[in-house]
């Protein structure tokens, strides 16, 4: 498993740590009165990130006496920053404190780098000092920075909820207790680039069409960020989203990472229906969070009856 | 949760709805295309060519798409209107041409290539002037979907009698409204479809996008009937009536963004004779799609495929 990867991992990530450490959170916040409702207040999140570079969440919080619970959903791969994720029913804010992420180049945080979709994931990719997932990282990171400094949070119970940047999150910040994925694009990136036409991997496919020589260079690069690299760094009680069988991030294809993860790891192979697999995550987390006995807040049309 | 199938969205068509399109389709008319179509050589493959698309839409608002076409086509092309979901960014429509189509996958106004003039963002473009239909953020938006069909006729490559829509959420309500104003639309393809029978949405669902309503409701309580008034105009169901072409319509049965309701309300409104709906029980707002894809390709296979 520990084949390529570089020799000097540890070293890249403890200095993108140390970076983000001497830069201030110098965190700004306003509340937005439109999205704010009669269980959760909605607040608008300036944060500063390596660069320096300015990054923008949406932090809403439960009315009444916390400690909260806390969702952490990381930076999309897409450039729509949402509040909570499409479909998710709002009330979740009543019970959690949700804060969500735009990465630098997403909406709300493009000032002066807007990315394109597709385009991000390849962006700067020729070499190690102009790829711009070390800033994405970074932001993702300084997310949970700032969550530290909310005297409201539950620090026990801090879910980091989304893409490959969750397992990220976990393995390269201590505050992640739990983590839900959906592994998507970086994990063995270039080989499962290979078996797909599909963006956002198809990026590579492209890249690599129209410069071929970048192939071991690209290579060398993209495995600081493998996420089977990061695989033992991962404590936090993890629940795996996997394709269904014989998709791309199957359960054949993420056994190995499952396997040398630290922490305890359900994995959920994906039944083919947004309805029956947001059910499982849903439930898997408050369980988690909450024990057998609560139940989870689902949209309408997912309650029985 | 029991979906009741016979559900009525409680939407009423204006008397003067063809009026204001009317003078929408008029304005598109008078506004030049001024296409550019570059081509894009690090998305393009063996099979395929990509290109960047830019024209003008309603308000000389420059708007922008991804057209991709299989390459060494031996006979002009049918063609596919990709239109995209609300939050979602347009694809890269390679895996159409695959399949044989020309296709321009359309980001209207608002959307990543297409911000420098208007960009209301998210939350935000669903009730952007929504006081106001005349300025109302999709009378624009669906014009430059509609928009799209002019930049497909313009290209030699493009059989004009084989143009079908397709799209799914979003996607599916802008291809309700893109089949009613467009008889140039042989046949068409809506997925969960959004932006169809909003009133009743926004009391059916507790999820946004429909949630950006009733947050503009709840801090300007006195604009209510404005809101429903403006609506009505840009409902779905105000448009089906309108649609002739052949059309399927898929819907997830516990669609926790596009409530099933409204879907079975949109069906029942659909003018053409030959509509059918597919319901996909234990599915979301994926609309049972590892299934149906098969469904859309035959289907378009069928009307656009000689």
């Amino acid at each position: 498993m520990i084949d390529n990867r570089p020799i000097d991992f540890g070293q890249f990530w403890y200095s993108l740590g140390k970076e983000l450490s001497e830069i201030p959170v110098a965190a700004e916040t306003e509340i937005l009165q439109m999205r704010s409702t009669d269980f959760a207040d909605l607040y608008g999140v300036h944060m500063s990130s390596i660069g320096p570079y300015k990054i923008y969440g949406y932090l809403s919080v439960p009315k009444g006496d916390g400690p909260f619970p806390v969702i952490y959903y990381v930076p999309k791969n897409a450039s729509v920053l949402e509040i909570i994720p499409q479909g998710t029913s709002n009330q979740i804010r009543s019970r959690y404190i949700t804060f969500s992420v735009a990465c630098r180049g997403m909406r709300t945080s493009d000032s002066p780098y807007s990315a394109m979709y597709p385009g991000q994931l390849t962006d700067g990719i020729e070499s190690m000092s102009t790829y711009v997932y070390r800033g994405i990282v970074a932001d993702t990171l300084r997310g949970l920075d700032f969550l530290l400094t909310c005297p409201y949070i539950n620090k026990s119970s801090i879910v980091a909820w989304g893409n490959d940047n969750a397992l990220l999150a976990g393995a390269l910040h201590g505050a992640v207790t739990h983590i839900v994925s959906t592994p998507s694009f970086l994990y063995d990136s270039i080989q499962q680039a290979s078996q797909t036409s599909s963006y956002p991997l198809e990026e590579f496919n492209d890249y690599f069409r129209l410069n071929p020589e970048k192939r071991d260079e690209v290579s060398k690069i993209l495995a600081y960020y493998d996420l089977k690299f990061h695989a033992s760094a991962i404590t936090a009680e993890t629940l795996i989203m996997a394709d269904h069988e014989g998709g791309l991030h199957d359960s054949k294809t993420l056994s190995e990472f499952k396997e040398n993860m630290s922490g305890q790891v359900t994995l959920h192979t994906s039944e083919r229906s947004s309805y029956r697999d947001g059910m499982f995550a849903e439930e898997w987390v408050t369980e988690k969070l909450f024990g057998h006995d609560v139940a989870p807040i689902v949209p309408n049309h997912w309650k029985s009856e | 949760m029991g979906v009741d199938r016979d559900y009525k969205c409680r939407v009423i068509k204006p008397d003067d709805f063809n009026e204001f399109w009317g003078l929408v389709i008029d304005e598109l008319a008078g506004i030049e295309l001024n296409i550019v179509c570059e081509e894009d050589k690090l998305r393009s493959d063996e099979n395929t060519t990509v290109y960047q698309v830019f024209f003008d839409s309603l308000d000389r608002v420059r708007v922008s798409g991804w057209y991709s076409v299989p390459n060494s086509p031996k006979e002009r092309l049918p063609a596919i209107l990709l239109v995209p979901g609300y939050q979602s960014d347009p694809p890269i429509p390679k895996d159409w041409s695959a399949k044989g189509y020309a296709c321009l996958s359309i980001n209207p106004r608002g959307k990543v290539r297409s911000r420098n003039q208007f960009d209301p963002g998210y939350p935000g473009l669903l009730t952007h002037r929504i006081v106001d239909r005349n300025t109302y953020s999709y009378r624009g938006f669906y014009a430059d979907a509609w928009r799209g069909v002019d930049f497909l006729l313009s290209r030699k490559e493009v059989d004009s009698d084989r143009i079908g829509v397709a799209g799914s959420s979003q996607g599916g309500g802008l291809t309700i409204t893109t089949s009613a104003m467009r008889k140039e639309i042989k046949a068409a393809s809506a997925g969960a479809p959004y932006l169809c029978g909003f009133m009743d949405a926004i009391e059916l669902t507790d999820t946004y996008p429909y949630q950006e309503i009733n947050d503009y409701l709840r801090t300007n309580p006195d604009s209510s009937e404005q809101v429903e008034n403006t609506l009505a105009y840009f409902d779905g169901i105000s448009f089906a009536d309108q649609i002739s072409c052949p059309i399927i319509i898929n819907i997830g049965l516990q669609d926790n963004v596009c409530p099933p309701e409204t879907g079975y309300s949109l069906f029942e409104t659909i003018g053409s004779k030959d509509k059918k709906l597919f319901e996909y029980d234990g599915h979301g707002h994926e609309a049972g799609r590892y299934v149906h894809s098969a469904i859309i390709d035959q289907f378009f296979d069928e009307h656009l495929k000689r």
